[in-house]
Order: structure tokens, then C-alpha cells, then sequence
């Protein structure tokens, strides 16, 4: 495997391990009702 | 707590534009497909197909598509962070050099001045002001963001950074190139790699103008419209992070079976498949949105056009994969199939979004209530109807063309000859014409009923104060 190679690999499992990041701390129990409360916020103004 | 004062102005102007450059997409639309099915209907050099379908083009993505997202996230960005644009001053300018930047594309591209690249025709003085509209866009935006007064971001604004970021990435990439004369320059990519960057903008273009900002005006005018929160928030989180991640991977598509490396090509394939996820994502939030209110389609004219429109983007994204995969890729592109599809995402989903997000905004931003419900009924099925018949001729015709091209005879030669398959066309193309004259009096219905409502309207004295962006 050449330099380029392990490149692209290192950028591939770097770029799914920040995607899974965001997929555990956005369904993390701890988060729940704060990542929902933007979507009752947005209703509130009008 | 404090009253904030909006700028509406500037939305009003942008949403006014928006219709002008619309209408003059859909109906050179409607001149080129007759052009197409009357060959007298060519006036060369000025008025022939050629010059005049980048104009349809580039008039519907940069005039119609890009002046609603103009007008739709001037609006969200203040609604949602509660605070007044960043700057007046630049807003308005952003205005007068957007209708600057389109009327000298439609005059070099009338005169013949183009890049040769699709969707990307205009010359390299034209890159500079798209470049410079851009920029004062983006950090218009970005700064209100900045200074909002509300702490949690909703799911509309993070789509809208991604399309202001996207874009900029994309334009600026697409645009290095030598220029040689004031008319005249030549890409920095040579032969395949050009080719794979220019398909890398071009598709992504679709992600970030016509993809990410309509998904950013459904999640903020759907719940606006019902009066009920979206599904679940969390779910739009990772839809849009997986639509990120995956789409800028796509783009090779529109090259599958080109000298383009077996692996790219391979890599766009399956990211493309992939891709349903993030989209059925979006489009499940807004059918779960629904629980409950589900009669709000028969009584909410908004409701019904923005999910009409997001069903257009499940349908899109479901096609657009299918077509992605080399088989089925071998066999339908370059025919009459892809532009339906592509009429599908314009015609149905974008614009749909569109409409509807005009509907919302005219009522409020002008302090009148809308003319009359029944006429944007009417206008609704005029071009739910005229773009399915739209689609569907060119679907069918697309089969056809693709079965002709690859009949062949038992010594191996093909069994008709391109202009065989060319006459058998015409029918389709006519019936294609007789849709887009249907959809485009469904944009005649929608200007009127937009301006006897701005002159007409009943005064509402609370919209009105919301007008004067006093609510």
C-alpha cells in the first residue's frame, strides 16, 4: 500500500469516526430533550 | 420582551425579482421546446435554441431558484434568530448586483459568449460577480447568525450554512480557468479531469442550491404552516450530516462508462445509492410532521404544496439513485429520460417549495391577506398537472429512444438510424410543449393572484405591523 493509499484511508475512517460522533451525541438519552427544543422554539415568534 | 425590527423590504424585492427571472426561465423554457417540434421557430444567431437554452437554464437555477433562496433566507435567518439583518446596506447591494449578474449572463450568453460547461456557461468576468454576490451573501448571513438572540440553531439554518459554504467551494473550483480576452478563458483542468470537476460541481450544485436551501425552507415553512412542530428534530440533525458527508461523492455519475477511472466511478455509484438514506430521512420528517393533520391537505393550500414538493424529492431520490447504477445508466442516459428527471426535481420539488414559501411570505411581509385561496388551488393542479405531463412524455420517450439506440440486427448492425429514432420523438415533444405551456399558466395565475393580493388585499392590521417588521 503506498503513501497515497494510506492517505485516503486515514481520511475515510477519520471522516466516518467524526459522522459516528455526531450520530451518538445527537441520539445520546442526555441530549434528548435539548437537541428537540429548537423545533418548539421556531413556533414561538410569529 | 423587546419588539425586534425586521427588514422585510429587502425580502419584498427579492421575492419580486425572484418571479420576474422565473417567468422569464419558464417561458423560454416553453419557446425552446417548441423550437425543438418547430425548427422555423429558430431565429439565428440571437434567438435559436442553442443560445437560448442556457438561458432557460441558468435564468431558472441563478434567477428563479437562487432569488427565492435570496428571499426565503433573508427572512428565516432573521424569523429564527430573532434579531434584524447584519447589515442593511449590503443586503440591498447584494439585490442590485444579483439582477446585475443575471441580466449580463442573458446578454453574453444571447451574444454567444459561453464556457461550453453545463450550468456553468457564463465567462469568466461573470464568475468574478457571482463570486462578489456571494461573498456579501454569505457574510450577511453568517454575521446574523452570529449575532442572533436565540440560543438553539433549528435545522433550517444549518442548511443554509452548508448551502452558503457548498456553494463557494464549488463555484470557486469550477471556476480556475485562463482567461485569454474580456470574453474568453480556458479551464485549468485539461480533457477527464475537467470533465470530472465540472460533474462534481455540476451535481453539487444541485446539493447545495437546489437541494439543501429548499429542504431549509420546508422545515421552517411546513411547522409554520400546520402550526405544529416537525417530527423529530434529532432525525433532521442527521439527515443533514449524512447528506453532507455523502453527497460531494456523487458527482461522477453523470460520467459512468467515460474514461473517468473505473473507481471513481464505483465510489459516485454507491455513494449515490447511499444518498436515499439522508433523503427519505427528510422526507419521512415531513410525512411524520403530518401525524394528526393529515386534513390540513384539503384545507391548508401551504400543506398541500409543500408535501406535494417533498414527495417530488422522495421520487427524485429514489430516480436519481436508480440512474446512478452503471446498468440502468447504460441504457437511459444521454436520452429524453434525464431531463424529465431533472424537470421532476425543478418543476415538482424545488419549485413547489418555492411556491409555497411565497405564499407564506407575501401575505407577511406585505400586510395583506392572499387574494384568493381558490386561485392558488387552481394554480396548484395547473402545475402539479402540466409538470407530470411534462415528465411522463419525456419518461416514455426516453424508454423509447434508449430501446431504438441499442436495437440491433442479427449481423450485429443497429436496426435504426439516429434520425429514425429522432422523428419518432416528435410526438412526445409536443405533448412535452403542450405541459410546460400548462405549468407556465399556472405562473400567470400565481403572479395574479400575488399582485391583486399586494394591491387588493384585504388589510390585516396585524400583519400589517408584522409588514413594518414591528411583530
Amino acid at each position: 500500500m503506498d503513501l497515497a493509499s494510506i492517505l485516503y484511508l486515514g481520511v475515510t475512517i477519520g471522516l466516518f469516526a467524526v459522522f459516528a460522533l455526531i450520530v451518538i451525541r445527537t441520539y445520546s438519552k442526555k441530549r434528548k430533550e435539548r437537541g428537540e427544543i429548537a423545533k418548539y422554539r421556531m413556533l414561538d415568534d410569529d | 420582551m423587546e419588539k425586534t425590527e425586521y427588514n422585510y423590504d429587502i425580502v419584498r424585492s427579492f421575492v419580486n425579482w425572484s418571479i420576474v427571472w422565473g417567468v422569464v426561465a419558464v417561458l423560454v423554457g416553453v419557446i425552446v421546446s417548441f423550437q425543438m417540434v418547430e425548427p422555423g421557430l429558430n431565429f439565428a444567431p440571437y434567438l435559436t435554441f442553442g443560445r437560448l437554452r442556457p438561458i432557460h437554464t441558468n435564468a431558472g437555477i441563478y434567477g428563479w431558484g437562487v432569488g427565492v433562496i435570496f428571499a426565503t433566507f433573508l427572512y428565516i435567518v432573521q424569523r429564527l434568530c430573532k434579531t434584524r439583518l447584519w447589515s442593511d446596506g449590503l443586503a440591498k447591494f447584494q439585490l442590485w448586483f444579483f439582477n446585475a449578474t443575471i441580466i449580463a449572463s442573458a446578454v453574453t450568453l444571447l451574444l454567444g459568449y459561453t464556457t461550453s460547461k453545463e450550468y456553468h456557461e457564463m465567462e469568466w468576468p461573470i464568475d468574478v460577480m457571482v463570486v462578489i454576490l456571494w461573498v456579501a451573501f454569505a457574510v450577511n448571513i453568517i454575521m446574523t447568525i452570529i449575532k442572533r438572540r436565540e440560543e438553539h440553531m433549528y435545522i433550517s439554518l444549518w442548511y443554509m450554512m452548508a448551502s452558503l459554504i457548498g456553494v463557494a467551494i464549488l463555484y470557486l473550483t469550477n471556476s480556475a480557468a485562463m482567461p485569454v480576452s474580456l470574453f474568453k478563458s480556458y479551464s485549468a483542468y485539461a480533457g477527464t479531469n475537467d470533465a470530472n470537476v465540472h460533474w462534481w460541481f455540476a451535481h453539487n450544485a444541485v446539493a447545495m442550491a437546489l437541494t439543501a436551501p429548499p429542504l431549509a425552507m420546508f422545515y421552517y415553512f411546513l411547522p409554520k404552516s400546520t402550526g405544529v412542530p416537525i417530527y423529530s428534530h434529532r432525525l433532521s440533525i442527521i439527515a443533514f450530516w449524512s447528506l453532507i458527508f455523502m453527497y460531494l461523492w456523487t458527482g461522477a455519475h453523470h460520467l459512468l462508462w467515460t474514461p473517468v477511472p473505473d473507481w471513481i466511478q464505483t465510489l459516485a455509484m454507491a455513494f449515490s445509492v447511499m444518498l436515499i438514506a439522508p433523503s427519505w430521512g427528510s422526507v419521512f420528517n415531513g410525512y411524520l410532521s403530518m401525524g394528526g393533520q393529515w386534513h390540513q391537505m384539503r384545507e391548508n393550500y401551504l400543506v398541500k404544496f409543500l408535501i406535494v414538493g417533498i414527495t417530488f424529492y422522495g421520487m427524485q431520490t429514489l430516480q436519481g439513485p436508480m440512474q446512478a447504477v452503471r446498468t440502468f445508466s447504460a441504457f437511459i442516459h444521454y436520452t429524453d429520460w434525464i431531463p424529465a428527471h431533472i424537470h421532476m426535481g425543478t418543476m415538482g420539488w424545488v419549485s413547489m417549495i418555492s411556491f409555497a414559501s411565497i405564499y407564506f411570505l407575501i401575505p407577511r411581509v406585505y400586510g395583506r391577506q392572499l387574494y384568493s385561496i381558490p386561485l392558488a388551488n387552481l394554480q396548484f393542479w395547473l402545475i402539479l398537472v402540466g409538470q407530470l405531463i411534462w415528465s411522463f412524455s419525456l419518461w416514455i420517450a426516453g424508454v423509447l429512444q434508449a430501446g431504438m439506440w441499442n436495437a440491433m440486427n442479427p449481423d450485429g448492425s443497429l436496426t435504426y438510424t439516429f434520425l429514425e429514432t429522432m422523428v419518432e420523438m416528435y410526438p412526445y415533444w409536443w405533448v412535452r410543449a403542450g405541459g410546460g405551456l400548462i405549468y407556465f399558466a399556472g405562473i400567470l395565475v400565481f403572479i395574479y393572484n400575488l399582485y391583486m393580493t399586494v394591491q387588493k388585499g384585504e388589510s390585516v392590521p396585524s400583519a400589517a405591523a408584522f409588514a413594518e417588521g414591528r411583530a
